[in-house]
């Protein structure tokens, strides 16, 4: 071994490095002339068995080989990590299409029973139910409308074999609350009902209402207002106004229908409110007494209001739905636009 | 109730525009939906004689006519089809603009000069009709201002007048209601006529059902010509959608849209022996009503009879037999009062619903049937050159006795939440002609007249005062909360809990009709068609039957997705299913139900790869497993402890041991469907809907269903969960891969592991599966890893080395696997 072989593995091995292009072919080079096992051990190994004229100058050119070698190495190293650094970086492609799991959503009707449970729940409500498959005298009779009475004709009704109905509103589950407790009373009942109407843009023959119903002593008909005008608000915006115009239940007195301001053009008239700046939204009313009677409750004791709302009425003007009918045919893509 | 304004300015002297009023009206309680505008004042039209009609040279469909006008005669081109020579037509000239904004020009139609325009009622906008020219009474001379043959501008109001107002079913209570809005004065119109001999008692009136028939009266008008009535007359009926016969029907149509009190007009000599009673229909008793129909006629129905047969249905329609003919010269007019519910059930038996029936349904005023008869005789002797025969038969046993009312002033007010002074409530009262007999600082007495039946209480004067006051002088009180002793209503938020769940495990929410076609439900389940509630007479083949499950509408509703291109839906419902119980009671039930179709679930590229079976029913799987933890339902492969609900299991469906026919069985592929239990009660199945049933909706991939009943569902969903100490020595987790014949099922093998763990193994999973050539056919290899760990110390290496081989060893030994190694 001489000095000049020395040179000479100096230049293969930087050649090797220079060449290398990427971190794993470094470290083969390393340890091709660095490791415990590479050549340059080897060299020093055999430093003491070398020509004593040559071994001055091969230490430095070893140690000259250790130094420029680990070096050059180390700029290698930095270098091509950045250059996989930046293939890397080429390869990450932040624009692809993100993955989910699909989003569910809520039918509208129970987004909207669900919306008015929570306003009313805020006032000290709770939800009442009953059934669909009614008795006569829940659905009716018990609700000041006897048989013959003209206001039966306005609601068209499923009559089943055994003599029960589909019923027509939700207000029997007024009578099965007052049947069962003592007043005072501060709840609604959802639920579905039923009518033998034909299915068009605008009719089906089941739907949805919200019953609500408070007994208490001295309830007025100012508190109906204030507590309608406050579920118009929150269910359909800070600004809607409500109106009330005199009508006729059997089972109120008096009875009044409400009104909501369009919401579309905010009651300066449009398609939706064909011009008048209103929604037409239900009916309500201070609980008949002739119906206390018939649950047995004071009337001289109690008052009360009642109110109904067509759930499928809130949701089209709500969600400007123009056909009844869309929100009983499923389509997935009409459900998820509604996804709140 | 359609109401002419300027018909009823004949009773009120109201200026207020027609919009104004609508308004004023619905915020009082009759309800405005709509107002329609006829006529205008007419400038520049005139009555016009058609002097000649001749053919239009260049066009089949036009004639030539010329045209008196009263100053000169024209040439105009017309074009419809009932132009003669001699008729008296609405002529507009040059420069007259029609109520629809048409301005008349003078023109050349296919080569011919036109100076003017002959108008149909469209034209004018006094109706609809556009079938010919609009026909003027023949002795009108030309060049009269067609406005004062038809009336300047009107208006239409279509009020909706709710059953509580039979009184408001009429110009009269209208006017009534108006004079009382604006402080008017109520004028009635003239019911005096001269009456001659001989007497009316010629006739003879029997009332035999005194309680169906509380007043009848009969007036007999001699002499009577049978004419079109005046065209002022035909021109206000047209306008509230009764269309004109002739005078004597007219009339009678006329007072009863004025007074509400339903008339009708006998021709006298019809009438057998001059004789009517007022009975119940004999059995198998038929009579031709006027629209010439056959009516069966039962007992239960009241009739107008002559000495021998019905010659009218009370109160719904008169016979054909005893009407008025052309020919009639005597008439007996009836005006009687009816009960309404007899009337109202006649009629629905019937299928038979008229403007009188409407009226007697809902109550006419019995002190009014007389001045009704007086009205009608004035206008008959006047219109149709009638006579009146002395006197008017009036049978009238009990005079109905007016009902008193008290009303304390403290009630109104706390009822309404508004601060009204007492005079300003019976000043209220006697505006409405309610009169106030006795008043004290407490309360007033008010008697309700017979027109307004629906004031029988105090709470009804309340109403009174509400809306002549005004609702919106009601203040809106500041909502409180008022926290009441609550109704239970865990189940239906409950049921929001869970609708939450379904919807944050990327389900989305449908919701179908509760009436169904039989077809469906046939042919997803023929088998359960006894215990299905059918409508009776339902409206439509497609809403016949109350649904008794919720499957078929969700596999519909997947159908009908799919065929609008939409491959992958995850639904769910929650409704109501409808059923006979064992005892065949109606039952009414809440279910869930949901179905995935396509790739539902998988997310990025894998949506690519086709859905197995396998896929569908395990991703459905996981759902419920996922909706069931949510819910506080133990969801645990390892059995149940001995005080530990078992939770959700799946159960196999065997035909020996069938769950209760609760569900739709039918819709499942039979070896692709499995019992869901919750603490050991079968309350749903889960599964592949059949091949053939999918067919039916083109539905080529797997579809996998459940349906369940909600309430075992949420039992738990209230539970608070306790907080446990986590664990503080570290776990060790060890493989093991079995080669198992395919006939083992991952839930033999895990059962097995847990029937022999020792207490340290806390966890089973099992982490992959896969068949090789390797492995070889009929046989697959599992893997598992099981996890193990101590409660008081750190576990070794060799410790958990020394339990793993014991299960490998218990498995190979007890069940025919083999433990593959390396």
């Amino acid at each position: 071994m001489k000095a000049a072989d020395i040179l000479a593995l100096k230049e293969s091995a930087l050649g090797e490095a220079r060449t290398a292009g990427t971190a794993e072919a470094l470290e083969q080079v390393r340890i091709k002339y660095l490791g415990r096992k590479g050549l340059l051990p080897e060299i020093m190994k055999g430093l003491k068995d070398a020509d004593v004229s040559e071994r001055p100058a091969m230490g430095r050119y070893a140690n000259e080989l250790k130094q420029e070698l680990a070096a050059l190495l180390e700029t290698r190293r930095a270098a091509v990590a950045t250059a996989s650094a930046d293939a890397a970086t080429e390869a990450f492609d932040p624009t692809l299409p993100g993955r989910w799991r699909a989003l569910g959503a809520r039918h509208p009707i129970s987004r909207i029973i669900e919306d008015a449970i929570r306003i009313f729940d805020n006032l000290g409500f709770t939800v009442a139910d009953g059934p669909d498959i009614e008795t006569e005298y829940h659905n009716f009779d018990a609700l000041n409308t006897p048989a013959g009475h003209p206001s039966r004709d306005t609601q068209d009704t499923f009559w089943l074999e055994s003599g029960q109905l589909l019923r027509t509103q939700t207000s029997p589950v007024q009578i099965r609350v007052m049947e069962s407790r003592p007043p005072p009373v501060r709840i609604i009942a959802p639920g579905r009902c039923y009518r033998r109407d034909t299915t068009d843009a605008t009719h089906s023959a089941n739907f949805h209402q919200i019953e609500g119903l408070y007994v208490d002593k001295c309830v007025s008909m100012a508190d109906l207002k204030g507590d309608i005008t406050c579920f118009a608000r929150r269910m359909m915006g800070a600004d809607v106004k409500v109106r009330f115009r005199p009508h006729f239940f059997p089972f109120t007195e008096p009875s009044v229908e409400y009104d909501f301001s369009c919401h579309v053009c905010g009651g300066k008239g449009c398609r939706v409110c064909k011009q008048s700046g209103w929604i037409e939204i239900s009916g309500a009313g201070m609980v008949n007494p002739k119906v206390f009677a018939k649950v047995g409750y004071d009337p001289e004791a109690v008052t009360g209001y009642a109110f109904g709302m067509g759930v499928e009425r809130i949701a089209m003007i709500r969600y400007g739905i123009h056909d009844i009918r869309l929100l009983y045919d499923n389509d997935k893509r009409f459900l998820e636009q509604l996804a709140q | 109730m359609k109401v002419s304004l300027n018909w009823l300015k004949d009773f009120v002297a109201v200026e207020a525009s027609p919009e104004s009023l609508a308004e004023r009206l619905t915020f009082a309680g009759l309800e405005v939906e709509g107002v329609t505008r006829i006529g205008s004042d007419f400038k520049d039209i005139v009555v016009g004689e058609v002097l000649s009609v001749n053919p239009h040279p260049n066009a089949d469909r036009l004639t030539l006519c010329d045209v008196a006008t009263g100053r000169e005669t024209v040439r105009v081109v017309c074009g419809a089809p009932n132009v003669h020579a001699g008729d008296k037509v609405p002529f507009a000239a040059i420069g007259a603009v029609l109520p629809n904004g048409m301005k008349i020009k003078s023109a050349k139609i296919r080569g011919e000069a036109s100076f003017g325009m002959l108008c149909a009622e469209d034209e004018l906008g006094l109706s609809e009709d556009h079938a010919g020219l609009m026909q003027l009474p023949r002795d009108i001379p030309a060049g009269t201002p067609l406005v004062d043959v038809v009336g300047g501008p009107d208006a239409v109001l279509t009020i909706e007048v709710t059953p509580n107002r039979p009184d408001c079913l009429s110009i009269l209570g209208i006017a009534r209601e108006v004079a009382a809005l604006y402080g008017l004065r109520l004028n009635l119109p003239s019911i005096q006529f001269p009456e001659t001999d001989p007497s009316a008692e010629g006739l003879k009136v029997a009332v035999e059902d005194a309680e169906g028939c509380p007043r009848y009266t009969a007036r007999i008008l001699k002499g009577v010509t049978i004419a079109p009535s005046p065209l002022a007359m035909r021109l206000r009926l047209t306008r509230c959608g009764i269309r004109p016969i002739n005078n004597i029907v007219d009339i009678t149509n006329y007072v009863m849209l004025e007074c509400g009190q339903p008339l009708h007009a006998f021709d006298l000599t019809l009438l057998k022996e001059s004789h009517i009673v007022v009975r119940r229909a004999r059995p198998n008793e038929t009579m031709a009503t006027l629209d010439a129909v056959e009516r069966k006629l039962t007992p239960d129905m009241l009739v107008i009879a002559d000495a021998q047969s019905p010659v009218a249905i009370a109160g719904v329609m008169g016979g054909v037999q005893s009407g008025i003919l052309d020919t009639t010269r005597d008439v007996v007019l009836e005006s009687a009062c009816f009960k309404p519910a007899l009337i109202r059930k006649t009629s629905k038996t019937l299928g038979l619903s008229t403007e009188s029936s409407y009226r007697f349904e809902r109550g006419v005023d019995i002190r009014g049937v007389d001045w009704a008869s007086r009205r009608a005789t004035a206008l008959m002797v006047a219109h149709a050159g009638a006579t009146v025969a002395k006197g008017v038969l009036d049978c009238f046993p009990v005079e109905p006795e007016e009902r008193s009312i008290v009303c304390r002033f403290d009630r109104v007010r706390d009822l309404l939440g508004i601060d009204i002074k007492n005079a300003e409530i019976t000043s209220l009262f006697e505006a409405l002609a309610l009169t106030v007999v006795d008043c004290d600082k407490k309360s007033c007495t008010v008697k309700a007249p017979t027109f307004r039946p629906d004031l029988e209480a105090e709470v009804d004067l309340i109403e009174e005062v509400a809306r002549m006051h005004g609702l919106d002088k009601i203040p809106a009180a500041a909502p409180h909360s008022r926290f009441v002793q609550g109704v239970n209503d865990a189940f239906i938020r409950a049921t929001i809990t869970c609708r939450d769940a379904l919807v944050g495990l990327g389900l989305t929410e449908i919701m179908n009709y509760s009436l169904v076609s039989e077809k469906l439900l046939v042919l997803c389940d023929a088998a359960r068609t006894g215990q299905r509630i059918a409508i009776p007479r339902p409206i439509s083949a497609d809403q016949a039957i109350l649904r008794d499950a919720l499957l078929p509408q969700m596999i519909e509703t997947l159908g009908r997705n799919r065929s609008r291109q939409i491959a992958e839906a995850a639904f769910f419902e929650i409704g109501r299913v409808f059923f006979r119980n064992d005892q065949k009671a109606y039952t009414e039930e809440e279910h869930v139900a949901i179905g995935l179709m396509g790739p539902a679930g998988r997310t990025g590229f894998e949506k690519r790869s086709a859905t197995a079976e396998a896929d569908s029913f395990l991703w459905l799987k996981g759902i419920l497993e996922a909706l069931c933890r949510k819910l506080f339902i133990r969801v645990d492969e390892r059995p149940a402890g001995r005080d530990q609900p078992s939770g959700l299991a799946f159960q196999e469906l065997t035909e020996a041991d069938p769950p209760p026919a609760l569900y739709d069985l039918g819709c499942f592929e039979k070896s692709r469907c499995t019992v869901i239990t919750l603490d050991g009660i079968s309350c749903g199945v889960v599964g592949l809907v059949r091949e053939t049933l999918r067919r039916e909706w083109r539905l080529a991939e797997p579809v996998a269903v459940l349906e369940m009943r909600l309430a075992p569902l949420l039992e738990r969903v209230t539970t608070v969960p306790a907080a446990e100490r986590l664990p503080v020595y570290p776990s060790v987790a060890r493989d093991m891969a079995l080669r198992v014949n395919n006939r083992i099922r991952h839930g033999d093998i895990v059962s097995a592991i847990w029937k022999i763990a020792p207490k340290e193994l806390t966890t089973v999973e099992l982490f992959d599966i896969f068949t090789s050539n390797e492995i070889g056919i009929g046989f697959k290899s599992m893997a598992y890893s099981l996890t193990y760990r101590s409660g008081d110390r750190t576990l070794t290496d060799d410790e958990v080395n020394r339990l793993h081989e014991s299960i490998k060893d218990r498995l190979r030994s007890e069940m025919s696997v083999e433990i593959r190694e390396g």
